[in-house]
């Protein structure tokens, strides 16, 4: 019993950095309707930025942080340019692939500058776990925690009481319709993928501290947890983004702790695959059927 | 105000607008009439900067809009109810409405224009925290109209909009386009409704196979003729 | 042909029976990420079949096609009302599970004293059928190639045939072919089948040509592959995989100085190139134009006189 709190609390944990991570996905596909498969990388690129910053001039946290989503935004409108923008309405496969593309350019840029397996990340805090009974919690993750829910709690801010972000639930809601109100979507499109790669910079670097090492296998990481997280959450929903992190953190950790790493990878998939056949919509999604275009 | 010469819009190889031209008379109800495929959509769109015409000009009071994008021409003054309402079904009427002036910062003005659109359309005050994806059709026709009204334009238009409605929130949206002209609305009006349409307008133009077949004043045509053409095309063989 | 070669020509054969895999599913309108989850299937199946059971190759290889078109077809069923993205990332799930699956799996025989078999993370080694059977390289090559010409004959055919067009009429509108009167659930599962059995044979090859396989290679990265080889080389026709397959192994093999940039450069050319051609070289567009070509020099060739013709006045050109 005190296994699985613990286990629940550590995985709450790592969940709201899920979270974050489908939150900058899901920002992307509801703006766009088409998946973002560079969207780990792109962090990833953010974390070598971060990495050099720390590695050259050590810098502290703080600092790396914001190298990280800079690097993270870079990185992302690099993808929007080349394959999203560029693309006609009906190419979403088209884009998705190259977004692919784009992804295994990034992973071998980043192994070319940076050759080793694995780099430092500064950690978020250094003072001993504290007690809570038979309960322990890390510093760092209570950290991380707190960053994370601050991060939602801004983007819902945003979407919901900005001009900004009206016009990105309107281009959500109906891209023609946001034309005809004279948003610039165009534009928004390619401000909220910059937004989208902050807060995915973000909470890269959260999960990067706390690891306290970047290795080119991130993106993939990244990109997996964000997809799966958004997906039991629900596509498109942004507070959906933020419960399916939560959600999968939990079955995680406690996956890993009764059973093993592989068993914990197997048992997230299982998740995923059985609410895609039972409620494909997620636990806070709207439609089932999705916005995109379903057709090749 | 409207001045549209030789516009022609293709879709890949085939020209759905063939050299329209036309005008729309500042503070008249001008209405398009045209069976299915004649290209009034297509124009309605090719107007609001949805589609890129090959030729052609469209002014606003001298203005160039071919070429501009979207945003830019709802600036200069034009709004479009689009064919199909295409309300933000996620988003409340009033975040609809809100959406309508987002090009506009005068936030007294966008209140004062708020309250008027309640005033006017009584439904739309009471489902004002709704979502717009639950309204009715009729509802959600208002909620067009008066999201299209909120950017304050110059011209507005108006892409089918009895189209699926009863015939009583037919009649009343008509109403409503009265009254709009009547305190100064310069309308564009594109409708399949030849018989609602014919009864608002000053002046009408028939459109069929993507070229402009008649102009005029309601009355020059019998009315079961403009019917015909509207819904079936002028048959081309003799009579 | 240099052992080289040979290699190289073995490798594009194989990965393109996943690549046309992913294509088929995609002519009825849906993307797999997970095809490769079929082809992992397909190797293990057969590797098996060989190397532990003793079974013959062909035996084998039609093993693993079925194993691998099964676990499709069980897959298919309860994915029929997803579509789209959904459907994508359901396809990639299930591929991950395979993999993780084959992480876990252990099942080894001692045979002279040796024991052969897959071993979880270890992988699957000895898979030595076609050395212990003085099979060369180059007939291996040869049997790849037969089977691929017989699956492109398929493809061929399939294009032509009813089957093809209403394919592609699920794929286009799915409501409008269910109103049409076709049961679409019934030809998607089909659909799901074929394309198993097709990389399950891709795997079966290539097990036995690699001799060694490890859940590891089964990857997304595999994946995604199968489905860009596609969209490079074309969707309107099933040579466009095969184009996808050979522009990705052939070209990049042979710029081995620039090994270290091989993905920056194509990953940015593949970009470039989605954004001129989203549907790849080898489009619908293009395939109709070359139809349409070869169909007017065909007419030219039959309309001047190159064959032989009874009356002579007609031979001067004038209207039939």
């Amino acid at each position: 019993m005190i296994d699985l709190i613990q286990n629940t609390v550590d995985g709450v944990m790592i969940g709201s950095s899920y979270g974050l991570l489908a939150l900058g996905f899901t920002l992307i596909f509801g703006v766009m309707r088409r998946l973002d498969l560079a969207y780990g990388p792109s962090i990833m690129i953010g974390g070598y930025f971060g990495t050099l910053l720390y590695l050259h001039y050590g810098a502290g946290p703080f600092a790396v942080a914001i190298a990280v989503v800079i690097g993270a935004v870079i990185a992302g409108i690099y993808v929007e340019r080349l394959c999203f923008a560029p693309m006609k309405a009906g190419a979403a496969i088209a884009s998705m692939v190259s977004s692919f593309a784009i992804w295994m350019q990034l992973e071998q840029a980043a192994i070319l500058v940076l050759p080793r397996h694995t780099y430092p990340f500064p950690p978020l805090a250094t003072a001993a776990p504290l007690e809570f009974g038979p309960f322990l919690v890390r510093v760092d993750h209570l950290i991380m925690l707190a960053c994370a829910l601050a991060l939602a709690a801004a983007v819902h801010i945003a979407l919901y009481r900005t001009r900004f972000g009206l016009a990105l639930r309107a281009i959500i809601g109906n891209p023609v319709a946001a034309h005809l109100v004279g948003i610039n979507v165009r534009t928004a499109v390619l401000l909220a993928f910059a937004g989208a790669s902050a807060v995915g910079g973000a909470a890269g670097f959260l999960v990067l501290a706390v690891d306290q090492q970047v290795t080119p296998m991130f993106g993939m990481w990244a990109t997996l947890k964000g997809l799966i997280a958004m997906m039991i959450g629900g596509l498109g929903s942004v507070p959906g983004a933020v419960v399916g992190g939560l959600l999968l953190g939990i079955v995680e950790a406690n996956s890993q702790w009764y059973f093993g790493p592989q068993i914990r990878d197997l048992v997230a998939y299982v998740v995923l695959f059985a609410f895609l056949v039972v409620r494909p919509q997620g636990l806070l999604g709207s439609a089932p059927e999705p916005a995109m275009p379903p057709k090749a | 105000m409207l001045d549209i010469s030789d516009l022609v819009t293709a879709y890949g190889k085939i020209d759905a607008l063939k050299g329209v031209s036309l005008q729309v008379e500042t503070g008249k109800i001008t209405c398009l009439l045209g069976p299915n495929g004649a290209g009034k959509t297509t124009l309605m769109m090719t107007i609001a900067g949805l589609l890129h015409p090959r030729r052609g000009s469209i002014r606003l009071a001298g203005t160039e809009l071919v070429g501009l994008s979207p945003a830019r021409i709802v600036g200069h003054g034009i709004a479009l109810v689009p064919e199909n309402r295409l309300v933000f079904p996620q988003m409340s009427v009033r975040e609809n409405l809100l959406a309508g002036a987002y090009q506009r910062n005068d936030k007294s003005g966008i209140d004062a224009d708020l309250q008027q659109m309640y005033a006017r359309f009584p439904r739309l005050n009471e489902r004002n925290e709704q979502l717009a994806g639950t309204l009715s059709g009729g509802e959600q026709q208002m909620l067009a109209v008066a999201r299209a009204l909120m950017s304050r334009p110059r011209v507005l238009l108006m892409d089918e909009p009895s189209l699926g409605l009863a015939p009583l929130i037919v009649a009343e949206i008509f109403n409503i386009v009265r009254e709009l002209n009547r305190d100064g609305t310069t309308i564009f009006l594109v409708e399949q409704n030849a018989h609602m349409a014919l009864q608002v307008a000053h002046r009408f133009l028939l459109m069929e196979q993507g070229r402009i077949t008649f102009k005029g004043m309601p009355g020059q045509l019998a009315e079961d003729e403009v019917i015909q053409r509207a819904y079936l095309g002028t048959r081309r063989a003799a009579g | 042909m240099d052992d080289y070669l040979i290699g190289v020509l073995s490798n594009i054969g194989v990965i393109s029976f996943v690549a046309l895999s992913a294509y088929l599913l995609l002519l009825t309108g849906e993307i797999s990420f997970g095809q490769q989850g079929f082809f992992a299937i397909g190797a293990y199946a057969a590797g098996i079949a060989t190397a532990l059971w003793g079974w013959s190759l062909t035996t084998a290889l039609v093993w693993g096609a079925a194993v691998s078109g099964s676990a499709a077809l069980l897959v298919g069923v309860p994915t029929l009302r997803l579509h789209g993205l959904y459907f994508a990332i359901a396809t990639l799930a299930f591929a991950e599970m395979v993999r993780i699956l084959f992480e876990l799996f252990r099942y080894q025989i001692s045979i002279d004293g040796e024991l052969i078999g897959p071993n979880g993370t270890d992988g699957f080694r000895n898979i030595r059928y076609i050395f212990d059977h003085n099979i060369d390289a180059f007939q291996f090559l040869l049997l790849i190639y037969s089977l691929l010409a017989a699956t492109m004959l398929a493809f061929m055919l399939l294009e032509r045939s009813r089957l093809g067009v209403i394919f592609r009429m699920i794929g286009q509108d799915e409501t409008l072919a269910e109103l049409q009167g076709i049961p679409v659930a019934r030809y998607r599962v089909l659909a799901a089948g074929i394309a198993g059995m097709l990389a399950g044979i891709g795997g079966g090859l290539y097990a036995h040509l690699t001799t060694y396989v490890e859940p590891r290679i089964f990857d997304i990265m595999l994946g995604v592959h199968s489905l860009a080889y596609g969209l490079i080389g074309g969707l309107g026709t099933a040579l466009g995989p095969l184009l996808g397959v050979l522009i990705d192994i052939g070209l990049l093999e042979s710029i081995r100085a620039l090994a270290g940039y091989r993905m920056i450069i194509f990953g940015g050319l593949v970009a470039m190139l989605l954004i001129v051609r989203p549907r790849g070289l080898l489009d619908e567009v293009v395939v109709h134009k070359i139809g349409r070509g070869w169909r007017r020099v065909a007419l030219w060739v039959r309309r001047s006189g190159l064959k032989p013709r009874a009356n002579n006045a007609r031979a001067t050109g004038g209207p039939p």
